[in-house]
């Protein structure tokens, strides 16, 4: 009896190990079924080079190039503020503050990383927009450029943490091998830590980069949604995420309207699973040092 | 005299990289078996090949018999075989729980207790055949990673002997050991082959010869001599043998 | 350029990287700050405790606690069992295979699919193919689906961290490995998992997107009865709030985003304090 419900127990055990694989293919085929009959109907050149997209007018223009710059104007620019800032706070916490200090930061980002979307793209509507409109004397201030502020501090705790580990992941003896030559702790630092935690932070990095592209509510409320091509940073842009969001609520249930959403969130699928396919590669870099 | 192992050329590898050669040899009923040797002969792949510890390791792979009482132990159900074979490990592993629930972990798993009320005479019995009642019996329910080393390393012998198996396995039972710990688990191995089968890896050549009724010489995973723990100390036969047991290398 | 000596330029340096924590460090605080001081004013039993009157412009916000509690609950129940199981399958039984490293790479590329996806994916299938309508049972299961890779990851790095060693010595005796798993690795695995736990209660509260098309209601003007009734939900209702209707009371705005944002924060929190405590006890 013992030996039959272990093994009915084992057996549950193995069906959920192996969840994540089925909810992948679920995921993949769902989209792609729908994508794909969009993709058929529509063109996927014409749906990737599309200058246009007016997905609610007659006759309906589903072009996504608008909302894929969107979406990388805005990741370049958060990348740009939080790749910088990420990599030398984490090398601040885990090569100078000292213990009692890198606990407390530790749990600060911990904090930070808890903050729901929806929360900081409160907070970007009503302290930052205000403040880009006027310093710059634009328009509006849902711009790209605020977007990029607010998702940085959304990417900065990925990247602190990852490249925290990578980083503390480097063996002593290097750094004593250093030291012992006369190097200075800066030094250590940035010619021997820095080169080995390399592929740890390139991951970190990547996973920033995932994060960013993949953050809906916050750039929905912030960017200011205007589907048109940017020419510069101080343009409001509108990005996949947003474009899925705001308006699968009004599309037709089954439409030609309905299913280029789905063909979103296939082109968005794929980004993501080339980086963090990318970004898990360069883990397991970091690990063999 | 009876054969109680029977180990027909054993052959052991981890990553195609052989660790043990043609092993042929037999432990015999209520006897301490003592094997000796320098580190990487391939002794502690040995014992766990007795009871398959081992066979969860993906890089390891074997050929060659093993018999239990005539059985092929290969073949068994690898929980029938551990019950009747179980292990002792080089360092003491208490399981983080207390005194009491140490002793009765097993027996509870494996339904050998059947009415609650004999569970206080199991653990009594146990922990007094492993000669530690007196010093634990007022604290059985303290934590067992309280207790010092040498007191674990007994509570593990008690533990084994709470299910009641056939043969025991030592893997240097002593290593992290002091040496008045040492003599009363030694003490405790005496005793305890009147009703058990043991098989004693050692690095410690006089423990051996203190210990060991029969003594077995393993040299880069081959067995270099078996023979009557005092003819093997007194007239070795090999050459490596003599070597080894006087200290000129290992 | 003029070359600095090592020592200056070591000091230069470390300045820089301490700005750069400051930058990352202030934002934090700030935004905590911003919330706390708007939003205290306009918390009171009442506010907790009521249904949301004149288009949510007065009243409470009892009705989008409740939702998001509801979702959190029946999310946490799925997720749990499911989550565990899969870590124990990984970290306990897994052997290093082919299979072993698709399952890791479906779990890193669960991970990074982005919110809104699983919300479209969610709509897809639970609302519209199994035909359970926009439902908390539709919310939960997408946010369980979401979450799946975090949990297995917890989970596994808690059973990770019970000694190798103990399992050897149960199985030396003869116990079976499912019996191992049930009686030593889980019960010294529990604190960790019951930590991660907390954090995806808090993870789980603050998302949006996953909810959007699948459990979240505009406006419910009665509180959930079941698992297959529409709900307001805490976050979602701060978007509407935030940027949908007009002349929206700033305070209630703030109070809300300040109920969201404790929850969230006292949960991520009590993980913190959870995992101190837990590893000052541990018994090995």
């Amino acid at each position: 009896m013992r030996k039959i419900i272990d093994s009915a127990i084992e057996t549950i055990i193995f069906i959920c190990g192996m969840l994540s694989i089925v909810f992948v293919v679920l995921i993949f085929g769902f989209l792609f079924k729908e994508g794909f009959s969009f993709f058929r109907n529509f063109g996927i050149l014409k749906f990737v080079t599309g200058h246009f997209w007016y997905a609610a007018s007659d006759p309906a223009s589903f072009g996504i190039l608008p909302l894929i710059l969107g979406s990388t104007l805005v990741t370049i620019g958060a990348c740009t503020i939080a790749v910088p800032i990420g990599v030398m706070s984490a090398l601040f916490i885990s090569e100078i503050a000292p213990k009692g200090i890198r606990d407390v930061l530790k749990s600060l980002i911990e904090l930070m990383a808890a903050i729901p979307s929806v929360v900081i793209g409160l907070i970007g509507v009503i302290t930052l927009v205000p403040f880009v409109k006027n310093i710059f004397n634009l328009p509006t201030g849902l711009t790209a450029f605020s977007g990029s502020i607010m998702l940085a501090f959304m990417a900065i705790p990925t990247i602190i943490t990852i490249s925290e580990d990578a980083i503390r992941s480097v063996p002593w003896k290097y750094r004593e091998g250093a030291l012992a030559l006369g190097a200075t702790k800066w030094q250590t630092v940035r010619r021997v830590v820095l080169k080995a935690a390399m592929p740890g932070i390139i991951a970190a990095t990547m996973l920033g980069i995932g994060r960013v592209i993949g953050e809906t509510m916050a750039v929905m409320m912030i960017t200011g949604n205007a589907a048109h091509i940017p020419h510069s940073i101080f343009d409001p842009v509108r990005t996949m995420t947003a474009t899925i969001a705001a308006e699968m609520g009004e599309a037709v249930r089954g439409g030609m309207h309905y299913r280029s959403l789905f063909a979103i969130a296939f082109v968005l699928f794929a980004i993501t699973f080339i980086v963090n396919f990318m970004a898990d590669l360069f883990l397991g870099k970091n690990k063999n040092i | 005299m009876v054969n109680k192992i029977e180990v027909r050329d054993l052959n052991c590898y981890y990553n195609k990289r052989c660790v043990l050669e043609s092993l042929t040899i037999n432990v015999i009923q209520n006897e301490i078996l003592s094997i000796i040797g320098p580190a990487n002969s391939g002794k502690t792949t040995f014992l766990r090949t007795l009871n398959r510890m081992n066979d969860l390791d993906a890089t390891y792979c074997r050929k060659g018999e093993i018999y239990l009482d005539g059985e092929h132990i290969f073949n068994m159900n690898m929980e029938n075989l551990r019950k009747r074979i179980s292990m002792l490990f080089a360092m003491p592993i208490p399981l983080p729980m207390t005194i009491y629930e140490n002793i009765v972990y097993a027996p509870k798993r494996l339904g050998l207790i059947t009415r609650k009320s004999d569970q206080d005479a199991i653990v009594e019995q146990a922990l007094r055949d492993a000669s530690l009642w007196d010093e634990v019996k007022d604290r059985l329910n303290t934590s067992a990673m309280k207790i010092s080393g040498g007191q674990q390393q007994r509570l593990c012998i008690a533990r084994i002997l709470a299910v009641n198996p056939e043969v025991i396995l030592f893997d240097e039972p002593c290593s992290g050991l002091d040496p008045i710990s040492t003599a009363k688990v030694e003490e405790s191995m005496i005793e305890l082959k009147e009703k058990y089968t043991i098989v004693l890896v050692t690095n410690n050549v006089k423990q051996a010869s203190r210990v060991g009724d029969k003594t077995a010489f393993f040299l880069m995973g081959k067995l270099v001599e078996i023979d009557e723990t005092d003819k093997l100390f007194v007239s070795p036969k090999e050459k490596q043998t003599e070597n080894y047991i006087t200290g000129r290398f290992g | 350029m003029i070359k600095l000596s090592p020592k200056l330029s070591q000091k230069f340096s470390y300045a820089l990287l301490y700005i750069a924590t400051l930058l990352a460090i202030v934002p934090v605080i700030t935004i905590i700050f911003i919330i706390v001081k708007n939003g205290i004013s306009a918390i009171s039993l009442e506010f907790l405790t009521s249904m949301p009157k004149n288009g949510m412009r007065e009243g409470g916000i009892l009705p989008a606690i409740l939702g998001t509690f509801s979702i959190v609950l029946c999310a946490i129940t799925i997720i749990l069992p499911v989550g565990v199981c899969a870590a124990i399958y990984l970290n306990e039984y897994a052997k290093d295979n082919f299979l072993t490293k698709i399952i890791k790479l479906s779990i890193v590329n669960l991970a990074g699919i982005p919110s809104v996806v699983y919300g479209l994916f969610g709509l897809g299938i639970f609302v519209m193919f199994f035909k359970l309508g926009v439902s908390i049972i539709a919310g939960a299961l997408t946010l369980s689906i979401m979450e799946l890779p975090v949990v297995i990851t917890t989970a596994r790095g808690a059973l990770n961290s019970v000694p190798y060693s103990f399992r050897e010595a149960s199985w030396s005796l003869g116990v079976s490995r499912w019996q191992t798993i049930r009686h030593v690795v889980l019960p010294n695995a529990l604190p960790g998992i019951l930590t991660g736990t907390i954090l995806t209660v808090a993870r789980i509260s603050g998302e949006t997107a996953p909810i959007l098309f699948t459990a979240a209601a505009f406006y419910v003007p009665h509180l959930p009865h079941s698992i297959f009734d529409q709900v307001m939900a805490m976050p979602y209702h701060l978007y509407i709030i935030s940027t949908q209707i007009p002349n929206m009371p700033k305070n209630i705005i703030y109070g809300t985003a300040l109920v969201l944002l404790m929850v969230v924060l006292t949960m991520s929190c009590i993980a913190m304090i959870a995992r101190i405590y837990f590893k000052k006890r541990r018994k090995w």
